[in-house]
């Protein structure tokens, strides 16, 4: 209760509260802006928050983070391009609504939707993360282990070209992480006589680069993309009958998105998709899906802002990233010198109050953004990205820079950022390679002591009910979306 | 064919199985990566704990392969979809963030950034106009003064404040 009080107390000051509210209102403008998501916006971030204490510089990231999902829904439904890829299906319904003058109500629906969601996820954030903490207190470095790879393994159901794919990617980012010193030996590996590598490859430019510099290049691509913007001449809230007809699909969109939210791997792009098809499932008239259906931007916009505190739970408590965004925060608490995991718990009660009140206010914050700056916001889109871009290149190159002020950062990111278009070609993304470089150090460790207890026999892992029930899972994750690939290609190839 | 035809032409249209390419690319990758962790030094058995240092790299290389073999065999009944070869711009692009990464090196961070300021707008197609010159000149300072003065990042001073400095 202390703890709590003594967060609530750091919220007086205007310092963190301007934080916050800074962090919203830049996560609800990049949020905003078609091809900039708050994942690639927590990255550029990052070195900035370096030189501040842990509770403003990880409140910061968390608003953006909450603020950034939201922000997407204004420029899929006013312009039909989404600013993030959890809003990709908010566009299904909200841009056909804005054609035909709702501009403001769907605005309105997404914004009242994202609210219950985000609060629904925090409130789930609070009760589960502490008890997700307590359990994993009995952890040992065999469950580690295992819990590690099963995050790995989830890599198989995210979105993306294939699972394999993902699978793939998450196996070059664990590689990455080998290069360096190998901490039980001191021996160096991959690093070509070159010092600045014997302390391993700084993932933060690797993520600045994957999704900042790969992101550049593909922008180059779209030059000529024009995009239709709708007026909007006023947002108006939805009324008290049009969000009660939606309350059910909300209700619904918040359950689905938390638990996506909570495996490990799983964000706010897979909680949209899943919680736009239940809205449509569960809909008596589905006629008007498609065309302007209001609970068609309810169930996304509730389902992916659901998924946003919930993804924090596995980040927090157990040190393992529940999407790729918080893959980015859980870098940012390690670079901090904090420990992710239970005994952040115990060590640091004010800083995780902190990040649940941040939330909270970057919640409560981007409603009102949504519906009193929308219009403002969706302007955003009017900077040309001709003069965007190179901005965006140049604060990726100088951010990566500035973390130790070291040339071979700026390689590193610009080398990512060629790797990262490159793979994407071939349906690579960027998110599992983060993963498997964030959990990397963690399987390669927690593999290495699990073998020391069990004097190096492999069947030692068999002997431990948590560690066999989540490789059982792991193997489930693995093998049910392979399956199902080998089928629908089984399938196209039939019907071909 | 000329080279803007040769650029607009799809590559791999229906020509190869899908994924054997990027599959053969990933296995190349996978063995050069293997024969090189044979340079990884050997530890005495009791500092490695049984567990040498190259180890862990070469189980992950193996598991990187199997799935690469999995996938390419996964789509030999498919043939691969068509893609357009990268735009010129897309290559200009790629090959700018190299120039800009050795210019950073060479001239200093404030003149790379004030040259791709202006480079980069003019390659994606802006015009040459005063909103141009005042975006080359505000921003790569702005950048440079954040970092710089703000945030306490030590730069290489490079040409422009070699300059400055001369001059005052």
């Amino acid at each position: 209760m202390d703890s709590f009080l003594l967060a609530l107390a750091g919220f007086s000051d205007p310092y963190l509260l301007g934080i916050v509210i800074l962090g919203t209102l830049g996560g609800v403008l990049v949020g905003a802006m078609p091809g900039l998501s708050s994942t690639m916006a927590t990255a550029l971030l990052l070195p900035f928050t370096l030189s501040m204490d842990p509770v403003p510089a990880i409140a910061l990231l968390s608003a953006l983070y909450c603020a950034g999902t939201f922000g997407g829904s204004i420029t899929a439904i006013l312009v039909n391009a989404p600013g993030a890829p959890p809003a990709a299906a908010t566009a299904f319904d909200g841009y056909p609504l804005a054609q035909k003058g709702y501009a403001g109500k769907a605005l309105g629906m997404a914004a009242v939707s994202s609210v219950i969601g985000g609060i629904f996820s925090i409130i789930v954030l609070i009760v589960a993360a502490p008890l997700l903490s307590r359990l994993a207190y009995n952890f040992g470095p065999p469950e580690y282990f295992a819990l590690a790879l099963f995050g790995l393994s989830m890599l198989a159901t995210i979105s993306g070209e294939s699972a394999i794919k993902n699978l793939i990617g998450g196996a070059i980012g664990v590689l990455i992480a080998t290069v360096g010193m190998d901490f039980t030996t001191g021996i160096e590996r991959f690093t070509f006589g070159n010092w600045e590598l014997s302390e391993g490859i700084n993932f933060i430019p690797v993520m600045i680069g994957l999704f900042a510099g790969a992101e550049f290049i593909k922008q180059s691509g779209k030059l000529n993309e024009g995009r239709v913007a709708i007026a909007l001449n006023a947002v108006r809230l939805p009324d008290w009958a049009e969000i009660k007809s939606c309350f059910g699909t909300i209700a619904r969109s918040c359950g689905i998105g938390s638990f996506i939210g909570l495996l490990p791997a799983e964000g706010g792009t897979v909680a949209a998709m899943m919680g736009y098809n239940e809205a449509k499932r569960f809909a008596k008239d589905k006629s008007q899906f498609g065309k302007g259906d209001l609970r068609g931007i309810a169930g996304p916009e509730a389902a992916n802002n659901a998924a946003t505190g919930a993804a924090m739970v596995p980040t927090l408590a157990l040190g393992i990233p529940g999407s790729a965004t918080t893959a980015i925060i859980l870098g940012a608490l390690m670079a901090q010198g904090l420990r992710p995991g239970p005994h952040l718990f115990t060590e640091q009660p004010t800083l995780l109050y902190s990040i649940f009140l941040a939330m909270l206010i970057a919640n409560l914050a981007f409603g009102l953004f949504g519906f009193f700056g929308a219009k403002l916001f969706a302007r955003i889109t009017l900077i040309p990205i001709q003069f965007l871009w190179p901005s965006v290149f140049i604060l990726s190159c100088v951010g990566a820079y500035a973390l130790n002020q070291s040339l071979l950062d700026v390689w590193t990111m610009i080398f990512a950022g060629l790797l990262g278009f490159g793979a994407q070609r071939y349906g690579f993304a960027a998110a599992p390679i983060i993963m498997g470089l964030i959990l990397g150090g963690l399987v390669e460790g927690t593999l290495k002591q699990s073998l020391i207890i069990f004097d190096h026999q492999w069947t030692g892992f068999l002997g431990r009910p948590i560690v066999v029930t989540l490789l059982i899972l792991t193997v489930l994750s693995v093998s049910l979306p392979l399956i199902s690939e080998v089928r629908l290609r089984r399938r196209k190839a039939a019907a071909a | 064919m000329t080279v803007q035809q040769q650029m607009k032409r799809p590559a791999q249209a229906g020509r190869l199985p899908r994924d054997l390419a990027i599959g053969a690319v990933v296995l190349a990758f996978t063995a050069v990566t293997y024969w090189i962790s044979f340079d990884i030094g050997e530890a005495p058995a009791a500092l490695a704990q049984n567990v040498q240092p190259a180890t862990f790299p070469r189980m992950v290389l193996a598991v990187i392969a199997s799935l690469t073999v999995v996938m390419m065999a996964l789509g030999l009944q498919h043939k691969d979809r068509a893609r357009d070869f990268p735009k010129p711009v897309m290559l200009m692009t790629g090959a700018l963030m190299v120039a800009f990464a050795i210019a950073f090196e060479a001239i200093g961070p404030l003149a790379a950034m004030t040259l791709f300021c202006v480079v980069m707008p003019l390659i994606w197609g802006a015009g040459k106009s005063a909103g141009l010159i005042a975006y080359a000149l505000l921003f790569p300072f702005a950048i440079y003064m954040l970092f710089g003065v703000v945030l306490d990042v030590n730069f290489p001073p490079g040409l422009i404040i070699n300059l400055l400095g001369k001059l005052f």
